[in-house]
């Protein structure tokens, strides 16, 4: 096989799956059961039309970021002082850890009860989400440190100031958005979970605060459309892709020097 | 005269990370250094020369004894005495001119000022057209000399520097060490140069570049002999010359042994 068929390969494969996709379904006569992909684009199309698709979207993306950046400033201060300060870090440390190992989305509940259902539980699920990576990568970043740096930066006449602003950040800085990538990542992931426990009162009282999640659920129960369902589904991965890639890019144009 | 640097009784002892033991580094070190005398410190793989170094630097404290410089205790790192390390360690977030300019930066030059001392100094060390690159992108002769042009960017009175040379080639070497003698004023007035206290494991740089040599030996580090170097400056034509070779194997007979036997310890 040459290279040319070799790179083209994957399409007509794919193009099989899809059409075998199609006619298995109308074979079966279950349409309103199974999803199928030419009903996957008939929703895209009615979805994107009355614009569901992208105000659901952009909610979730706006609450992941919100919380992304609660979980930052939050994290990424708290790592510098445990990374810097060992007493800091010895006394925070066995909680951190402890709560860390607790699954976000198993605050759901909690979430719920005590912030309602008006999405400022899922902001909580997903800052909770992105702070601990933010921390625990900032931590470490702080530990490796060279300390010849900052030996360098003292002889040459840094205050302590400096030192923080002009070695120790930017020297961090590296691990602290490999920590960043994955907050994101946590925090794309756990508010689709979320949104979906909460999700189909708020819809159905009209709320504005409307996310994937709680169109999945309103697809699911109201308007019983698993095409719509397998729409969002690839919607969720493509975003999460995006993230990764923009984060990368970041990363790579922020930190010039690695 | 009174000396620039004095190291009186020093003493350090430290628990290695490693193995958890007592470590006694140095053992009552006293040496003087005048203001324009270059002295380097030679004695083999874990005599504690780089030690003593961190000692002057302000990096570390004695465990007993004290550094004076110009007559007054050293409690930390000050922009007087400017380092250059082993491993350059320059900046990496930032470029040539950011590494330069940070002394002048650090002690409140405005942005002008730092500028316009930093440039100054990158041509004096041959990296203008390299002033806007990162040091990875930087061989280990430009990284040196990028160091250098920092640590000279803050106008130090005292040079202190940790086997400076140690990371580059042969070749490299013995260009920087010319350079190095330049820029110290190897061939000009004795007022203009600076004090400078070299931390070396190479003899032969430690005769060619310096007017004495402190030899230390080795668990505990102490002082076994300080070499005068009666050498004409400049030093250039004298690299490969008879007299130098007289003192180079003078002191290597100071440190053989225990160079030897520092080889078989260090495998343990």
């Amino acid at each position: 096989m040459s290279e040319t068929q070799l790179r083209w390969l994957p399409l007509p494969v794919f193009g099989s799956v899809l059409l075998l996709w199609e006619l298995a379904v109308r074979q079966s006569g279950q349409l309103s059961l199974y999803p199928y992909p030419g009903g996957v684009v008939e929703a895209a199309i009615r979805t994107v039309g009355d614009g569901s698709l992208l105000a659901a979207t952009s909610g979730s993306l706006y609450r992941v970021l919100l919380g992304f950046v609660i979980g930052g400033l939050l994290g990424i201060p708290l790592g510098l002082l445990m990374g810097l300060l060992r007493p800091v870090n010895r006394a925070l440390s066995p909680i951190v850890d402890s709560l860390r190992s607790i699954a976000p989305i198993a605050w759901i509940p909690m979430a719920l009860l005590w912030l309602g259902i008006r999405g400022n539980a899922a902001l909580f699920i997903v800052s909770y989400a992105a702070f601990f990576p933010f921390v625990v990568n900032t931590v470490q970043a702080v530990r490796l440190i060279d300390r010849t740096l900052i030996n360098a930066a003292r002889a040459l006449g840094a205050s302590r100031m400096l030192v923080l602003r002009a070695i120790i950040l930017p020297s961090s800085l590296p691990v602290i958005l490999t920590g960043a990538r994955i907050s994101l990542a946590f925090a794309w992931g756990s508010i689709i979970a979320a949104e979906l426990a909460m999700g189909i009162k708020v819809t159905a009282g009209g709320s504005g605060a409307v996310g994937l999640g709680q169109l999945m659920v309103s697809t699911l129960y109201i308007r019983r459309d698993v095409n719509g369902l397998v729409l969002y589904m690839i919607v969720i991965g493509l975003i999460s892709l995006m993230i990764d890639l923009v984060m990368r890019r970041l990363q790579r144009n922020l930190t010039p020097w690695r | 005269m009174s000396a620039k640097i004095e190291g009186r009784g020093l003493c350090k002892t430290y628990v290695s990370a490693r193995t958890g033991d007592e470590v006694e580094a140095l053992r009552n070190v006293s040496f003087r250094i005048m203001p324009n005398e270059f002295v380097s410190i030679v004695g083999p793989s874990g005599c504690g020369k780089s030690t003593l170094l961190s000692l002057v630097a302000g990096f570390a404290t004695p465990t007993s004894g004290e550094v004076l410089v110009d007559g007054s205790a050293v409690a930390g790192p000050d922009p007087r005495r400017g380092v250059i390390f082993q491993e350059y360690a320059l900046f990496p977030w930032r470029t040539v001119l950011g590494n330069v300019e940070f002394g002048p930066m650090a002690r409140g030059a405005s942005f002008d000022e730092r500028q316009a001392l930093a440039r100054r100094y990158i041509e004096m060390v041959g990296l203008t057209s390299f002033e806007g690159r990162y040091p990875h992108e930087l061989s280990g002769g430009m990284r040196q000399r990028c160091a250098l042009a920092r640590l000279l960017a803050n106008e130090p009175e005292v040079w202190l520097m940790d086997e400076p040379l140690a990371a580059v080639d042969l070749q490299t070497r013995n260009i920087l060490q010319d350079e190095l003698l330049r820029l110290w004023g190897d061939g000009g007035d004795p007022a203009l140069r600076r004090a400078v206290m070299f931390v070396t494991h190479g003899i032969d740089e430690a005769v060619y570049l310096s007017d004495r040599v402190i030899v230390l030996g080795r668990r505990p580090g102490q002082i076994k002999e300080v070499v005068a170097i009666d050498l004409p400056r400049p030093r250039r034509a004298l690299r490969n010359s008879a007299e130098t070779g007289r003192y180079i194997d003078h002191i290597w007979s100071l440190i053989r042994d225990e160079a030897a036997q520092a080889i078989v310890e260090e495998a343990h």
